[in-house]
């Protein structure tokens, strides 16, 4: 028994113990017994040329059902370290066994937070100088005062520099149980700081994902100021304790670990002690942490040979990540800018420019006038879509910008508003200056709300369009703070608003300008036709959301609004004529509306819609590159007008599908017309909220993907498709 | 001591270094991907090799004889009887020996073998490895470690030698054997279930980077 001892402690020393005292001492431990009549709230120590351990109290007497703390102190000789709840890549917990007096309860320890030990090129998880380790305890109701509270704990750990030696000892304390409790008031202080020094549970919940072979923990909720980050995770089995853990480029507070390589997750949940400094004070919080629960495994541990452990990886770097603030603003920026040439937006604010030709010509201040009520229309709705997202992220739903289109019934109400656009363009009925002036900016009866309704209105609309270079601001978006969310959307808004504005304030431009005359009245007409085309587009979504309902509740709605601009021209008048016409078209928008909504509802799967090409899944992914099959990724959506802009002048072509042929690219959609958590879940890790996205990944194990741009050509798709397949040959060329 | 803390100096100087093979040690050795080769001295001052043991399967164990971890393996004869066990089946036992000079658990060739003697030991081969590179190769943490290779030379298995993390001799009651578990369903043609666990034991000493 005493080998264990590595000799450094000669046997001598062991001859040296006095016999009978009430300690049971370490094998290796050198007992020095303190005189009786020390102090009750301290117990004897117990010593080696490395730790004095003791039991502290924070009672001299005990009151009877009171609960308070005792503490195992480990005074630890320089560079030497005993070791926390997670050792590290090395070494042994402290471990206390206790005989306690009837009917009383001593709880688990309450772990400070631990320090890295480096022992290059490892590392160890424990505490060096001091380890203060707190424990409740529990008087039963039923003890008498007068009796004596006796404690026992026999405690056991494991003590490293570089070599490691286990000790145990045992403390006793002899406390009594009074009417009232007495502190001992030095040890209580020690244990008060003690407790106030623990890691205190974190205001926010992590959430641990995959990223490549790495794991990456979000910390949504971080002190943006917080630097020099470790987490230390409770299991031993998560994460490679020696690697460097890298907070993400940028503000969004994502830390990156290393996968374990004996990694196992069994639980949803990963606990552990979040360290960090802020402000020059270093601080520590315990983490809880929400695991993908495409991380965990198999509840046998149990891998295939050849396999490792069972876990799906979307390895792919992420873009958005990586965006800093400013850079998310000025994507925000330029891609509301480039908002403006999307079809379903360029006739409202086309409409809206020509108002602003006919009033400067007569009176440039209002032209500024409603230029600004048109910013601030389309900043207000920005914001309350903003606020929306928002809202809905921080009440855990997977949101994203286009979301809204995966309501069918909003989907239908936005054909319903594109219908009536184009009726009123093309001159079927005229609004009169009440209730809004939907675009309406012609006739010069643009009074001050018709103009912040067309800003509104031009959002609305710009909702489906996802321009290049928003896709990763609004992903940075949504994973940041309200407050940069929100400037982020302000950019955007901003960048949107832009050219209207610019041409309200600028006569130069408006000079460019003809005079107003019957070319405006033929282009007013001729600009209904996009918004029908929209229209048609936005049924065809509802459609391929829902089936022929919904085409059935679309069509419906639309003969429906239809009815009612026509009921409400036609009972212009009298006071009773309007009145019967409101309350008819009341009860038709009413009837409209519930038939709508009751037909509305997503049903078929989506599956169809993938036609020739596979359905995606990330555990497809991952077996098609194990085969070394290059995989191509399209996010898409049937309300993403972008999406199928790619895939009409790009990924349909004739010359796109024969090299993804020739080279044996897989060629697999993940379709997010409908609600699909996975679907988010993936985009989100690419930090992007909305689709489209293209992925390439390379033929080979766990091979990175590259990012496409929003905006594809065949050249774009067929060089990456030869990157995919090129950097394949490569690896096998250079492989021994 | 004195030497003790002119290695941690020395470590403290390399640790930059040791850091850029950090990732080295991470990346590691996979399941089911081929085992790193190694060369290395053994006891006799011989260099084997990995390839030389091809078509058997080869179990590697990081040791230090003066570690309570590994003590409470070989006081006990555990390590030992395992040892002949798998000599029985066939598999090679290589007995890794990391510490570099003037670290607990150095020896060198005689004294290695005289250990074998006294502890009753059975190792088919003990290789020196006091430049580390072996560790670092196969990412040895703990002493015990234990890495089985199998015929094919690919790793069947890595992580502890028991399902007890614990210095004491009484955690050997009623512990799981990983090592036997995983010949023993390699040898039945089935998938090792638990083929990566997380060792235990005293921390390998490493030679700082050279």
């Amino acid at each position: 028994m005493f080998e264990g001892c590595d000799g450094m402690m000669p046997r001598d020393f062991i001859s040296r113990l006095r016999a009978g005292a009430a300690l049971a001492v370490a094998v290796c431990a050198l007992a020095l017994l303190t005189p009786a009549g020390a102090k009750a709230a301290e117990s004897a120590a117990v010593t080696s040329p490395r730790v004095t351990a003791t039991l502290l109290s924070s009672r001299d007497t005990v009151a009877p059902g009171e609960r308070f703390h005792v503490a195992l102190v480990q005074k630890l000789a320089p560079h030497w370290h005993t070791y926390w709840l997670n050792p590290g890549d090395s070494g042994e917990p402290t471990r206390i066994e206790w005989e306690l007096p009837a009917g009383a309860k001593a709880g688990e320890i309450q772990w400070p937070a631990p320090t890295a030990i480096r022992v290059e090129p490892l590392v160890n998880f424990g505490f060096e100088d001091m380890a203060l380790l707190p424990v409740e305890i529990t008087v039963p109701q039923d003890a008498k005062p007068g009796e004596s509270f006796a404690l026992k704990a026999n405690a056991s750990w494991l003590v490293c520099e570089k070599i490691c030696i286990p000790e145990e000892g045992s403390f006793t304390l002899d406390l009594t149980v009074g009417d009232a409790s007495v502190a001992d008031q030095a040890a209580q202080d020690r244990i008060d700081a003690a407790l106030a020094a623990l890691p205190k549970p974190a205001p926010f919940r992590g959430r641990l994902g995959a990223e490549g072979d790495k794991l990456a923990l979000l910390l949504a909720g971080l002190p943006a100021v917080a630097t020099e980050l470790r987490f230390f995770p409770v299991s031993d089995m998560l994460i490679e304790h020696a690697a460097d853990q890298r907070l993400a480029a940028g503000e969004k507070p994502v830390l990156t670990l290393t996968r374990s390589s004996a990694f196992k997750l069994q639980q949803p949940e990963v606990t552990g002690v979040l360290t960090y400094r802020e402000g020059g004070e270093r601080r520590a919080v315990a983490l809880v942490a929400d695991a993908d629960p495409a991380l965990l495994t198999a509840a046998s541990g149990a891998a295939a040979p050849g396999a490792r452990p069972a876990v799906v990886r979307i390895p792919v770097p992420s873009d958005g990540a990586d965006l800093t603030l400013w850079a998310a603003l000025g994507f925000a920026f330029l891609g509301g800018l480039i908002l403006n040439l999307m079809p379903c937006v360029l006739p409202v604010l086309f409409i809206k420019a020509l108002g602003f030709a006919q009033v400067a010509h007569a009176n440039r201040s209002e032209a500024r006038e409603q230029g600004l009520l048109f910013l601030s229309g389309v900043l207000v709705t920005f914001m309350a879509l903003a606020a929306l997202v928002i809202g809905l992220g921080a009440l855990g739903a997977q949101v994203g910008w286009g979301f809204q289109l995966q309501s069918p019934p909003l989907v239908i109400a936005l054909a319903v508003v594109m219908v009536l656009i184009g009726l009123n363009l093309i001159g079927a009925f005229e609004i009169g200056g009440s209730v809004v002036g939907l675009g309406s900016g012609l006739a010069g009866r643009n009074g001050r709300l018709g103009a912040f309704m067309t800003g509104a209105l031009a959002v609305v609309v710009a909702t489906p369009c996802t321009a290049p270079f928003m896709g990763a601001a609004m992903g940075y978006a949504v994973t940041q703070v309200p407050a940069v969310a929100l400037s982020v959307f302000m950019a955007l808004a901003l960048g949107f608003a832009l050219p209207v504005v610019a041409l309200s304030f600028a006569p130069a431009l408006l000079r460019l300008l003809p005079k107003p005359g019957r070319w405006m009245l033929v282009l007013r007409q001729a600009f209904a036709f996009p918004m029908f085309a929209t229209a048609i587009w936005l049924i065809w979504v509802a459609s391929v959301q829902t089936g022929p309902q919904g085409v059935l509740a679309a069509l419906v709605a639309v003969l429906a609004a239809g009815f009612v601009v026509w009921l409400i021209g036609v009972t212009r008048g009298s006071l009773p004529r309007r009145i019967f016409g409101s309350v008819l078209a009341a009860l038709v928008v009413l009837g409209a509306g519930w038939f709508t909504v009751q037909n509305a509802v997503p049903g078929a799967t989506t599956e169809a819609r993938a036609g020739d090409v596979g359905v995606w899944s990330p555990e497809r992914v991952a077996a098609l590159q194990a085969e070394g099959k290059p995989v191509f990724v399209n996010f898409t959506a049937a309300w993403c007008i972008t999406c199928l802009a790619n895939e009409r002048i790009a990924l349909s072509r004739d010359e796109v599908k024969e090299s993804f042929a020739k080279l044996g690219v897989v060629y697999l959609k993940a379709d997010w017309t409908n609600r699909d958590s996975r679907i988010a879940q993936a985009l989100s890790e690419q930090g992007r909220a909305g689709v489209p996205l293209y992925l390439f990944y390379p033929g080979r194990k766990e091979g990175q993907a590259e990012i496409l741009p929003q905006i594809l050509t065949p050249d774009i798709v067929i060089a990456a498709a030869a990157r995919a397949a090129g950097r394949e040959a490569k690896t096998a060329a250079l492989a021994p | 001591m004195k030497l003790t803390r002119q290695g941690f100096i020395a470590g403290l100087a390399f640790s930059g270094l040791a850091l850029a093979l950090g990732p080295a040690l991470a990346d590691g050795p996979r399941i089911g991907a081929p085992a790193p080769a190694f060369k290395a001295m053994d006891a006799d001052g011989k260099t084997r090799s990995l390839s030389e043991f091809a078509g058997k399967t080869v179990i590697l164990e990081w040791t230090n004889h003066d570690c309570p971890y590994v003590r409470k393996h070989y006081n006990s004869a555990t390590m030992q009887t395992l040892q002949k066990d798998m000599a029985k089946e066939g598999v090679v036992w290589l007995s890794v020996i990391s510490s570099p000079v003037g670290e607990q658990g150095y020896v060198e060739g005689p004294k290695a073998k005289d250990l074998s003697v006294q502890r009753n030991a059975a190792p088919a081969g003990i290789l020196f490895d006091p430049r580390s590179g072996m560790a670092r190769a196969y990412g040895a943490q703990t002493t015990p470690h234990m890495y089985i290779i199998d015929p094919k030379g690919t790793l069947a298995y890595m992580g502890a030698i028991d399902d007890k993390p614990s210095s004491s001799p009484s955690s050997l009651n009623g512990a799981k054997s990983y090592v036997r578990q995983a010949v023993a369903e390699m040898k039945a043609g089935k998938p090792v279930s638990e083929a990566s666990t997380k060792s235990y034991g005293c921390v390998v000493k490493y030679a700082p980077v050279s």
